[in-house]
């Protein structure tokens, strides 16, 4: 054996496994595709962080993360309005719940942790195959190399070819995936912490549905970094080909918005990318394990879009957690048949991360209400502009007000409740 | 004969933004070797067989790049600051190549437009000559016969050792170590020099003061008919004394 683990992809799962077997004392090679770790990643920006106080104490204190994030903004987006909830809480801060990062800065430092613990971390190499001997995985195939471990990780990401390849996936039906396009625009310090209310090292998350995708399934998100924002769409793949939209159009219209364009005026364009987005939740979930061989982070399905909070980093970090124990245990007993590899599915079922996929899982059916992307926030607008608007008109109580609101809408008092009993269901 | 392959190691300069106002942004730039570095390394071991390829870079560098290229042994002055001043840098170039000893020849990249002096001080400092352009040489017994480009031709020349040579990649590495050959390269030692060691100064009397946009003029718009903005650009194109 070369090495006892390989970790295929260093992201924040592949990272978090490679740091906590090799602080075990277990020698692990890290091999990622991308020329330096980081380059490839891309995550709208907000990491659940207290998985991560677990693996590094202190994590926002050392880890390069960019601001706390202490305001919610959820809002819903019409073409001339936005009606939204803005919970701004500096309680969410203390301790550090959610922090904003930029994945070029966090994944270096990750991996650089994986180092100084005593894993190999190998830039630049692609894994092309898996190798396999009597129904176990013993290793990686990279161009004309190759390396043998006890364990294989596969880290490498929602479109896991190596998943694929090794039979426990199938290519995901369209709507289990989104794709996002996102910027990061600079600006000072000072104009963001002004703009967004913030003091210090405080921050923002703005979730958004409605007119930023043109009704089709998804939103668009905008957090708060030190001297930059990361904005951008998320849209569901099958509604974006059904509906003939792009999504770097979409990209524009959000950030060029009339509600939203003020937000980042002045601003300098310094990264446009996209990745394509997990939004299947624990349907997506597959088989996770084989003989020497665990699936973790993206590449596992591990995504939870709850439309309040869009999580996949910390149940990466959760993936890794669970992965890494399991393959210490494994290890310890030199056995890594199906049983000691199951240990891994085990652990994450009984992590945070297992039962929030568990719970959240008919969060996914609930977003695909096309109401939502379309009726409610203009229902919403009209509500609030039959208080707002004194027209001179006598003003009628409430229930007329909603009722006319309603009707207008198309949407009947019956179809209302459903959704909103839907929603509570799937949250 | 012994070789030295000298390689730059510096922040990716393509990973650079020019942010408003013309301050350079390095963001997370990685470190790499320069452009012509792989070629360098090639030249380098074709002249070295037999013999001993030695790789030497200023500052903290990934060694293992060289290594897994072929280099036997490898040393870095790791003390050694990016400097403006090529003066110096030559010199600490030229104290680290006596320091290792019995060098025949020196092979350094010299197409980097940040340092095009260096290898013309490095020879002149040793007190060697120095051949520039080189594309491909080899040996044959104690001279070396290079190729090297000269004004669109192919020129043949032969050289005695000791000699610098200058050198150019014609274009992309054709093939990169694979990942054996990197996770080997790792578990080589460096030879650490310092400044100090050597007996030369880093204090180069030159301070950089920050860079800028060069002065541009803006846009102009030329509006009113087709045969109005064809005339206005005529003689706008004139007054800028272009036509």
């Amino acid at each position: 054996m070369d090495f006892d683990v390989i970790v295929v992809g260093a992201g924040i799962a592949g990272c978090v496994t490679a740091y906590r077997l090799a602080k075990a004392g277990h020698s692990v090679v890290v091999v990622e595709r991308g020329a330096e770790v980081g380059a490839k990643n891309l995550s709208g920006g907000v990491l659940y962080c207290r998985v991560m106080d677990k693996v590094f104490p202190g994590f926002a204190d050392q880890a390069p993360v960019e601001r706390r994030i202490t305001r919610n903004y959820l809002g819903f987006l019409n073409p001339d309005s936005l009606v939204g909830i803005d919970y701004h809480d500096d309680r969410l801060g203390k301790p550090v719940n959610a922090v904003s990062v930029l994945r070029a800065k966090l994944d270096p430092w990750l991996a650089e942790q994986a180092e100084a613990a005593g894993a190999v971390v190998m830039p630049g190499f692609k894994v092309d195959s898996l190798l396999s001997e009597g129904g176990k995985f013993t290793g990686i195939k990279a161009g004309d190399d190759e390396l043998t471990a006890h364990v294989v990780v596969l880290a490498d990401g929602i479109n896991s070819f190596l998943a694929r390849d090794a039979g426990l996936r199938t290519k995901e039906p369209l709507k289990h995936l989104a794709v996002g396009v996102k910027s990061v625009i600079g600006l000072p310090r000072q104009t963001i912490e002004d703009r967004f209310g913030l003091a210090g090292d405080q921050g923002a998350a703005y979730a958004i549905v409605g007119d930023c995708t043109a009704g089709a399934g998804g939103g668009g998100f905008l957090y708060t970094n030190q001297e930059s924002i990361s904005i951008g769409v998320v849209v569901r793949l099958d509604d974006l080909v059904g509906k003939g939209l792009s999504s770097s159009e979409l990209h524009d219209r959000f950030v060029l918005h009339p509600q939203i364009q003020p937000l980042l005026a002045g601003g300098e364009l310094l990264e446009y990318g996209c990745h394509l987005v997990a939004e299947g939740g624990k349907a997506m979930v597959h088989d996770l394990a084989r003989p020497g061989l665990v699936v973790v982070g993206d590449a596992a399905g591990l995504t939870l879009n709850t439309g309040l909070t869009v999580r996949g980093m910390d149940l990466a970090a959760a993936s890794g957690i669970a992965a890494a124990d399991a393959i210490d245990d494994a290890l310890q007993d030199g056995n890594f048949g199906q049983a000691a590899m199951d240990g891994y599915v085990a652990r994450l079922d009984q992590s945070f991360a297992g039962k929030d996929m568990a719970t959240y899982a008919k969060a996914p059916a609930f977003l695909e209400n096309p109401r939502l992307f379309n009726d409610y926030g203009p229902l919403l607008a009209n509500v609030l502009r039959g208080f707002y608007n004194l027209d001179g008109a006598p003003r009628e109580h409430i229930i007329p007000v909603f009722r006319a609101a309603l009707k207008e809408s198309g949407l009947g008092i019956t179809r209302l409740a459903r959704d909103g009993l839907a929603g509570v269901k799937a949250l | 004969m012994k070789v030295v392959a000298l390689y730059k190691w510096a922040r990716d300069p393509e990973a650079a933004t020019v942010r408003a106002g013309g301050v350079v942004d390095w963001g997370n730039a990685k470190m790499v070797a320069g452009d012509d570095d792989h070629a360098v390394i090639e030249v380098a071991k074709t002249l070295a067989e037999g013999g001993e390829l030695v790789g030497l870079t200023l500052g903290d560098g990934d060694a293992a790049w060289a290594v897994a290229r072929g280099v036997d042994v490898a040393y870095s002055v790791a003390d050694a600051p990016y400097l403006a001043d090529e003066a110096t840098t030559a010199a600490i170039m030229a104290a680290a190549v006596k320091h290792i000893g019995g060098v025949d020849v020196v092979v350094i990249g010299d197409a980097e437009q940040q340092h095009p002096a260096v290898p013309g001080l490095l020879a002149g400092l040793l007190g060697w000559p120095a051949l520039s352009a080189v594309g491909s040489a080899s040996a044959d017994g104690a001279k070396v016969t290079v190729e090297r480009k000269v004004v669109g031709n192919i020129q043949t020349v032969s050289a005695g050792t000791p000699v610098v040579l200058g050198v150019a990649a014609a274009g992309e590495e054709a093939k990169p170590p694979g990942m054996m050959q990197m996770l080997q390269a790792r578990k080589k030692p460096v030879t650490t020099l310092s400044l100090a060691d050597l007996g030369v100064a880093a204090d180069q009397g030159v301070t950089s003061a920050g860079t800028a946009l060069p002065e541009l003029e803006g846009a102009k718009m030329l509006e009113g008919s087709p045969a109005e903005v064809a005339a206005a650009l005529v003689a706008a194109l004139r007054s800028d004394g272009v036509l």
